[in-house]
């Protein structure tokens, strides 16, 4: 059974398998309300969200909000320090000010980084200083994997849940995962197989760069008429979606921050002629 | 976790891969996944349908990146929305990650007139651009609904 929704700002898809007797229907309508919960509290467009109430409040007073904003925060903290700030959450700024995101009356937010994060008794979140969180770069991949462990706590052990690329699979059958080339538009790119794992991917655009080091290899690709997509694989999808920002910025496959998180790099460049995967 | 690349593709190779629509649900299959378990009748509009349970359904179609995408919209009794549905998209297929592009975003560009990130280059992906016209559809169904469809 194969099922979609418009969710967190895309199409999400979810495919499962199961016995007959199995309850795939309320399996995969479950799986989406936790896809949905994900995108209430988590959107940065929603005003009842909490991303939006730590963004308008929070560095004025601890602000308390669901359990899982607080998991994906801390996951977002410990990838701050560990990625030493290539992946960061409190981009608010930067987004806000080169139009990807839209202000709503937040005109006083400064830059900062995710140091600015506080956890407070009673699942509150403190900032200290008026900076602001998007979870773009992290909550979708969160959704996905609520959505897997739904699927999972039904009995389902073969599933797809792709939230307009980024994807988890579960289940012993490897999936094909290819990128689309938009010209012409009917080529399909078959990167690799995917088995029991997750995906996800980034282009230059919508990334914050926060890397020292200038990239090179976007405008060589750009020169010769290439582009590149940056996957990375890894065990949940929260952890392939976060770790593209990584990818992205240092263009290194063999990144050891990847390495230390049990994902792979992997960077596609696609031209009129060929696909080729690093 | 299992990852196998596939490390050149040649064109040559490849398959053309024709037009591809997925199919989600027939509009019966919509409506009882919306209100489980009620009957439907038609209504004087086409494409809407009034619930046993109250509420209605709405089949409504917008324009995604380059195909129709066909939807449903659930609206309770209350004027709410219960539940959206996507029947037809033709823009998905399997298990893709996001698309590459490499025409119009770069050309003109060289070395001598760097990338500006995020202000030269734009590419919407095709499922967020088809989620954005869903959003400004179920928006339009809801006030259609409003002006029309309540109660009537």
């Amino acid at each position: 059974m194969r099922r979609a929704r418009p969710l967190l700002g895309t199409i999400v898809e979810i495919e499962a398998k199961a016995a007959p007797t199995a309850p795939l229907q309320h399996a995969i309508d479950a799986a989406f309300e936790a896809v949905g919960r994900v995108h209430r509290l988590m959107s940065f467009h929603d005003e009842d969200s909490d991303v939006t109430r730590i963004n308008r409040h929070a560095s004025a007073e601890g602000v308390p909000v669901d359990a899982w904003t607080i998991r994906v925060l801390r996951r977002a903290r410990t990838l701050f320090e560990a990625t030493s700030g290539l992946f960061d959450c409190v981009v608010g700024f930067e987004m806000m000010q080169n139009g990807r995101l839209p202000s709503r009356g937040m005109n006083n937010v400064v830059p900062g980084t995710s140091r600015a994060l506080e956890f407070l008794p009673g699942d509150r979140v403190r900032l200290s200083a008026p900076v602001a969180i998007d979870l773009g770069g992290i909550a979708k991949g969160f959704a996905v994997d609520r959505a897997i462990a739904t699927l999972r706590g039904y009995g389902i052990h073969d599933a797809v849940v792709n939230a307009g690329g980024d994807m988890r699979v579960i289940g012993e059958n490897p999936r094909t995962i290819h990128v689309r080339a938009t010209d012409p538009e009917s080529i399909l790119w078959p990167t690799g197989t995917l088995q029991n794992g997750a995906i996800a991917s980034s282009e230059l655009t919508g990334t914050i760069v926060r890397a020292a080091r200038p990239r090179s290899r976007s405008l060589e690709a750009a020169r010769s008429g290439a582009s590149a997509v940056y996957s990375v694989v890894a065990p949940n999808c929260l952890l392939a979606d976060a770790l593209t920002k990584v990818l992205v910025q240092t263009e290194q496959a063999d990144h050891p921050c990847l390495a230390h998180f049990g994902a792979i790099g992997v960077i596609t460049s696609v031209n009129r002629q060929e696909c080729r995967t690093h | 976790m299992k990852w196998t690349p596939l490390l050149v593709q040649p064109a040559a190779l490849l398959c053309m891969v024709p037009a591809h629509a997925t199919v989600y649900l027939s509009v019966e299959q919509a409506q009882h996944a919306i209100f489980p378990g009620a009957s439907f009748s038609p209504t004087n509009r086409s494409g809407v349908y009034r619930a046993s349970s109250g509420g209605v359904v709405v089949i409504d179609r917008v324009l995604g990146k380059h195909e129709y995408i066909k939807y449903a919209v659930g609206i309770t009794s209350r004027g709410t929305i219960k539940q959206v549905e996507i029947l037809e998209y033709n823009e998905s297929y399997g298990y893709e990650v996001r698309e590459a592009s490499w025409r119009a975003q770069f050309i003109g560009k060289s070395a001598a007139s760097p990338l500006q990130l995020n202000k030269d280059i734009k590419n919407i992906s095709g499922a967020t651009l088809s989620s954005k016209h869903i959003t400004d559809g179920v928006r339009r169904v809801l006030q259609m609904y409003q002006s029309s469809l309540r109660g009537g």
